[in-house]
């Protein structure tokens, strides 16, 4: 009964129909009993037994459509109350009346058993119901009827099994695919909600943490950056979505947003820079280079400025710092020194893209790439 | 006045602009109350988040402008926002600050905003510039003839200057300008953007059958 009231039962109308049927069932079974009264050898016996028929029929169709009836004790008993009417016949009726007739109390009426079991526990249940109220029915008639074409007792029997079983499983699986589908819309809601409001919270917690951390300065400012990073990182998390390739072609600005931190400031244009894939990782790689060599050799205060610009024809990345700046000669020093390996190797990646790379620097002024390449 | 939908940062804005010496008039964490206080306390400048509760910091510098025409609006938000920022900056917006800055910065900021200067990132020129690349490239001339907005020489380099994280004071020095000349071009740059906005939305109004 909890679980009638807690979880709608999804086989409900089915169960309702099926008292529908009983009921008709029953006034076709009145009726048969009022044609065949005079026929059976103990009257008395008969009407007494079909009253128990009635009262029976009444308390499963009172049972199931409460609910506490649905489960298999109740229709082991109903199976058990059927065949025992059913045996009955060879008590009220002679064997040859068995014989010429259907089994008592009428086979629609048992079919009753067949239909609850069915409903109860799928098409194999129900079809093992109606075996056993027709073997009930052979034992009856002491012989069992291979002429289907007169008796299709059995084919009937089957077929209701096999038929309301297979609905009831049906609705029952759509009910139960409905509930996962549904839990599962929810549970994406409610985790998207969450993941709106905690990347929110935290990081304009972090954001906060990260600014008054850089004020106080001292250890606190380490804290600062680690706050500052974090943030960044559940910017980029949840932002990510445009990162990814647009088909062939990949945007420019999203790759160069990735470096964005305390000391480099990275500015795009609002809309996407699309390249092709290979191009714009590899001006995307040049770029990094130049900001590894900033990192590198501009000073530990050194801030780094990267700006894109769609010229339509060209797209130009520039990576500027305000470090030290590389004095004059020092270049020629250090290809002498063999360390010019990060400026060949963005020179290099420029060329093969087609494009051209431009190196501005003086002594206390920082240096600026310009890196442009041709769209295609 | 200080718009921002998370009490925390709401709060410390307010706070530091208190230390700074400003008196905070309001605060607001929408669209629709920004509106409201805007209209009783008329202030000078509203530092602006871009995401509120119940729309854009772009909506809300539209209607805060709407009741208070003299306010200028700083706009004081997280680097990632960016279509964002260049709608308030259309909608009349003459300031961005990212929220990593200091509270020296932002002080700096708001006296600037308040004496009609502009405030500007790198990450805003970028975006500043990419917008009058992307209305050159698309919509050069269109059938009713409104001009585009497009910038000058002089404007264009000086706003890759600043998108390249130079300040005023060096552009100037490069281009043998005066510092206040710098400012006056970035901020056309910014009106320009604004007064194509408003036609746009004119013409839009009147296409539209809105304007009766």
């Amino acid at each position: 009964m909890l679980t009638a009231v807690n979880q709608p039962d999804p086989a409900t109308p089915l169960w309702r129909a099926a008292q529908v049927f009983r009921l008709l069932s029953c006034i076709y079974a009145l009726g048969f009993q009022i044609a065949v009264n005079s026929e059976l050898d103990r009257r008395a016996i008969g009407w007494t037994l079909f009253a128990v028929l009635l009262a029976w029929s009444a308390l499963c169709a009172f049972a199931y459509l409460r609910g506490f009836g649905r489960r298999a004790a109740w229709v082991v008993a109903e199976i058990v109350v059927v065949v025992a009417l059913i045996l009955s016949t060879e008590f009220v009726a002679s064997d040859q009346w068995a014989f010429d007739n259907q089994s008592w109390p009428t086979t629609l009426w048992a079919t009753n058993a067949t239909i609850s079991a069915a409903i109860l526990s799928g098409p194999i249940a129900g079809m093992l119901a109606g075996v056993a109220v027709m073997i009930a029915s052979t034992i009856v008639k002491g012989f069992i009827n291979y002429d289907l074409g007169r008796n299709a007792t059995i084919v009937i029997e089957l077929a209701v099994g096999l038929a309301v079983g297979m609905a009831a499983q049906t609705a029952r699986r759509a009910h139960a695919e409905l509930e996962q589908a549904a839990r599962l819309a929810a549970s994406h809601q409610e985790r998207e909600r969450l993941s709106r409001q905690v990347h929110d919270g935290a990081i304009q917690v972090l954001a906060l943490v990260s600014r008054r951390g850089r004020e106080i300065g001292g250890d606190t400012a380490e804290l600062a950056e680690l706050a500052g990073e974090q943030e960044r990182a559940l910017r980029r998390l949840v932002s990510s979505a445009d990162e990814t390739p647009v088909g062939e072609e990949t945007d420019v600005g999203a790759l160069l947003r990735k470096r964005a931190s305390d000391l480099v400031s990275v500015s795009v244009p609002a809309e996407p820079v699309l390249l092709d894939t290979a191009t714009a990782g590899e001006l995307y790689a040049a770029a990094v280079n130049a900001l590894d060599n900033v990192a590198a050799h501009a000073g530990p205060e050194a801030r780094a400025y990267v700006l894109l610009e769609d010229l339509g024809d060209t797209v130009t990345v520039s990576i500027r710092d305000d470090g030290v700046g590389i004095a004059e000669g020092r270049l020629e020093e250090a290809v002498g020194e063999g360390r010019v390996g990060v400026a060949k190797s963005i020179v290099g990646r420029m060329d093969w893209l087609g494009g051209s790379a431009k190196l501005t620097t003086a002594p206390g002024c920082g240096t600026e790439w310009e890196l442009t390449v041709p769209r295609r | 006045m200080v718009v921002d939908d998370h009490p925390i940062w709401r709060d410390a804005v307010a706070r530091d602009l208190a230390e700074g010496g400003f008196t905070v008039v309001a605060t607001a964490d929408g669209v629709a109350s920004a509106r409201r206080r805007a209209a009783v306390v008329l202030p000078d400048v509203v530092v602006m988040d871009m995401r509120l509760s119940d729309g854009d910091g772009a909506q809300a510098t539209a209607e805060v402008l709407a009741v208070s025409p003299s306010s200028r609006i700083l706009v004081l938000s997280a680097s990632d926002e960016r279509e964002d920022v260049l709608e308030a900056v259309k909608a009349g917006a003459t300031g961005y600050l990212v929220k990593s800055a200091s509270k020296q910065e932002l002080g700096d900021a708001v006296w600037a905003t308040a004496e009609g200067r502009a405030v500007f990132t790198p990450g805003l020129a970028g975006l500043v510039l990419g917008e009058y690349r992307r209305i050159a490239q698309t919509g050069t001339t269109d059938s009713a003839g409104t001009p585009t907005p497009s910038l000058t020489e002089r404007e264009t380099e000086i706003l890759r200057h600043v998108a390249k994280g130079l300040t005023a004071k060096q552009i100037a020095t490069r281009l043998s300008l005066s510092h206040r000349t710098v400012e006056n071009h970035v901020q056309a740059t910014f009106r320009k953007l604004q007064v194509a906005n408003r036609v746009e939305l004119a013409r839009y109004a009147i296409e539209h059958g809105l304007d009766e």
